[in-house]
């Protein structure tokens, strides 16, 4: 029972200093912005780029429905980049004057 | 050892219950960075959380491997003789211990969890503090009302009770472990899901880091319902696979919510829609493996696999309507945040097809929870148990399984946004030809080829689903086929390689998309299998010395039966020699089984498997009269089913695959002046 005990004593030393001995800084990560949110929607329609690219290649999709997706998906990243771009300009005097 | 297993347990508890509710000061707080440090104490007894619970586990293996039959638990589920691999098993072999490895699991992916915070230290925080609350629960549930340490009462007993007969079996060393990472593996997608929703995460970053987490999931619950429909078949003896029992039923329906989730989560990655959809089946996914366990430990409803009735089924009650309270609490509060970025354009188009394979998967689990529930409703409302059998699940099942395999084959053909008529012209007309051509093959080729040729489908309808299995499985398989073809030509004309190659390139570049096409194909394998039980036969009779029994193109005769003895089992055999066309095949031992320690009786079939059908040989002991009674089935294209597990297996892992960068890159015209390159082919 002594044994046991002291092994049980040791393990939660172990366990306590373990979760309440923090040296050094912490991690926090970047913020999540509204143009890291763009940035993940554009590579997403990137992909959606890349597949329909791929199956024009492969025969699965007629010139015509091509096109016109292709057009839309353009137009959608267009917008996508157009957007970060403005964050990106209007945030770019405040690290200036930072 | 009793008393250091109940000291981890007690430790793990109390971490878990600082790692909730420091964790969520430290979110409530998150303005004051004095309290990131105290969030960080919060991951870290996360972490140790997992330490504390493997020490309590083992602790109970290394007790069952010590005969340390002070233990309750032990005592009731081990015994001297049981070979070691089954001692191990001990573990999750009843309601304390599985509970026990339910929360050691459950611990075990915290631990991943925690340790990859780095990806998305918030996000991560959430879904730690979500986890944190569900290992409070289990933990909770585990040292106060089903402690596996518990000591027997009154003097100590030489030998234990024994294993139960039906779980000495190697499956069932691995099945339920499998099972539970199934189950317990969809906490971590619902805690991102939850961790999502309430911090209105923006985008769908959170579904790309629980993605792997989901499939792998997937992957393990889809692993477990196989192995359990083979350890049922190949131990049970009544010569099938699946039952409908309300067990079998616990583990499909979360697996049928978790596909559709798998299928539809596509849409929020690709195109921004069915937010509020995905959100809802991720936690219908967790809460319907909860009911599950609800199901099978409170005895609520009978079923020939469920644990014992206890009272813990009270706890999985509150803590089903706690977790339903919170999510809808949080859905109503912050759905703003889920508006979808596009509507369905097309009603032909890849999200349509989407969606209708989400409905009909959400139909079959409704089918699936009605008739589960059933004898429970009947009994409340009328005052009888009113139990429902294979043919009130099959009438809705099938269709549903048939118009699912449609979808399975027309789904990746289809474009997204909308698909044109020329579209589906150019795709789809020579894998229906292929089909069509083998449906007929099948129809008109004479039944002496093998069980499945000749059914005309208008002698009874199990013939016509048959044959619309074949004709659709033959259909996924042809526009899989055309998939790979297409995309390995593509690469093969870019890179001068040869087709396999190409193929093999095609793969390595898009593994989920190609990984997908195999699970796909493993689908059809297993429907395939699926479909030969409508040509099932059996017979029974009693056979002595000589005699001749009648099935199928076989001809069983009875050489003799045997007797062995070991420490753990008696087992009394019959010989019985097989012979197709006068010429013999083989000799089949079907078996008795007598467990020492419990007491009981088990059968052991012998299987004769091939890959066009299955004799399935069960020895019944011997009846009133004092003979030996035999069992045949002859089960065609069973080993299709599990073939078909082992593709969809492959198929998962392959999805999991980090896929190829793509070598080549164009530019996409008619972009803002910014545009970065789209890699094109």
């Amino acid at each position: 029972m002594i044994l046991e005990l002291t092994c049980a004593l040791l393990i939660t030393a172990a366990a306590l200093l373990y979760v309440f001995y923090l040296p050094g800084r912490l991690y926090l990560g970047p913020e999540k912005t509204r143009a890291s949110y763009l940035r993940e929607r554009k590579d997403a329609v990137y992909e959606n780029l890349r597949d329909l690219n791929f199956e024009y290649k492969a025969g699965k999709v007629p010139d015509a429905d091509y096109h016109s997706l292709k057009s839309s998906l353009e137009d959608e990243a267009a917008a996508l980049l157009a957007e970060i771009a403005r964050l990106e300009d209007a945030a770019a005097p405040r690290k200036t004057r930072a | 050892m009793a008393v250091i297993g109940d000291f981890a347990l007690l430790l793990a508890l109390a971490l878990s219950v600082y790692s909730f509710a420091a964790g969520l000061l430290a979110l409530l707080s998150a303005e004051d960075s004095g309290w990131a440090r105290v969030g960080e104490t919060a991951r870290r007894a996360g972490i140790v959380v997992f330490g504390a619970v493997l020490l309590a586990a083992i602790a109970l293996v290394a007790s069952a491997f010590r005969d340390d039959f002070s233990i309750a638990y032990i005592f009731h589920h081990s015994n001297r003789d049981l070979p070691g691999p089954y001692k191990f098993a001990v573990l999750w072999s009843g309601q304390e211990g599985s509970l026990l490895f339910w929360a050691l699991l459950l611990s075990g992916y915290g631990f991943v969890l925690r340790l990859r915070y780095k990806t998305d230290p918030r996000l991560f925080a959430y879904a730690s503090v979500i986890l944190a609350a569900v290992q409070v629960f289990f933990l909770s549930l585990v040292y106060f009302a089903a402690n596996p340490f518990g000591l027997i009462e009154g003097p100590l007993r030489a030998d234990g009770s024994g294993l139960n007969p039906l779980l000495q079996y190697p499956e069932m060393v691995i099945h339920p472990p499998m099972l539970y990472l199934g189950y317990v593996g969809f906490t971590i997608p619902f805690a991102f899901a939850l961790g999502a929703l309430i911090m209105k995460y923006p985008g769908e970053k959170w579904i790309h880091i629980t993605r792997r987490w989901t499939m792998v999931t997937w992957g393990f619950l889809t692993c477990g319902i196989f192995l359990g429909s083979h350890w049922a078949y190949s131990v049970l003896g009544w010569g099938g696979y699946w039952g409908w029992d309300p067990v079998e039923n616990a583990s499909l329906m979360p697996w049928l919510v978790g596909t559709a989730f798998l299928h539809s989560v596509m849409m929020q990655e690709k195109r921004g829609m069915l937010k509020v959809w995905n959100m809802w089946l991720v936690f219908a996914t967790f809460w319907l493996a909860i009911l599950g366990t609800f199901l099978t430990r409170s005895g609520i409803i009978s079923s020939v696999h469920a644990f014992a009735q206890s009272s813990i089924g009270t706890w999985f009650a509150w803590f089903l309507a706690v977790s339903f309270a919170v999510f809808v609490f949080f859905f109503v509060k912050n759905k703003s945040g889920l508006r979808s970025e596009h509507k369905l354009e097309a009603l032909v188009s890849r999200e349509s097809s989407f969606l209708f394979n989400n409905l009909l998967f959400l139909l079959l689990t409704l089918d699936v929870l009605w008739g589960t529930w059933f004898p429970k409703i009947s009994e409340l409302v009328q005052g009888n148990k009113v139990t429902v059998g294979a043919p009130f699940y099959n009438r809705v099942a099938i269709p549903v399984a048939l118009l699912l395999l449609l979808l399975t084959a027309v789904g990746p053909l289809l474009a997204w946004r909308k698909t044109s008529f020329e579209s589906v012209k150019r795709n789809f007309l020579w894998p229906t030809i292929g089909a069509l051509v083998v449906a007929l093959f099948v129809m008109f080729t004479p039944a002496g080829w093998g069980s499945i040729f000749g059914l005309k489908p208008w002698h009874d309808i199990s013939y016509f689903y048959s044959l619309m299995t074949i004709f659709l499985s033959a259909l996924v398989t042809f526009t899989v086929a055309s998939e790979f073809y297409r995309g390995g030509r593509v690469i093969s004309e870019k890179t001068g390689q040869g087709m396999f190659a190409s193929m093999v390139q095609l793969t390595h570049r898009n593994t989920r998309r190609y990984g997908g096409y195999i699970v796909h194909f493993g689908v059809v394998l297993a429907m395939i299998g699926f479909s030969g039980a409508a040509l099932n036969q059996e017979k029974e009779m009693e056979m002595g010395y000589g005699d001749h029994m009648q099935i199928s193109n076989y001809d069983l005769v009875c050489r003799s039966y045997t007797q062995d003895d070991n420490p753990n089992q008696a087992s009394e055999w019959a010989l019985i020699d097989v012979y197709q066309g006068g010429q013999k095949i083989g000799t089949m031992t079907p078996q008795r089984l007598f467990y020492k320690a419990s007491q009981q009786a088990s059968t052991k079939p012998d299987i004769r498997q091939t890959f066009k059908e299955d004799l399935y040989l069960v020895y019944e002991g011997q009846n009133d009269k004092g003979q030996p009674v035999i069992k045949a089935h002859v089960n065609p294209m069973v080993i299709w089913i599990w073939i078909g597990a082992w593709v969809i297996v492959l198929g998962t892992g392959l999805a999991l695959v980090e896929p190829a960068p793509v070598p080549v890159t164009v530019r996409v015209p008619r972009m803002v002046e910014r545009a970065a390159p789209v890699a094109g082919d």
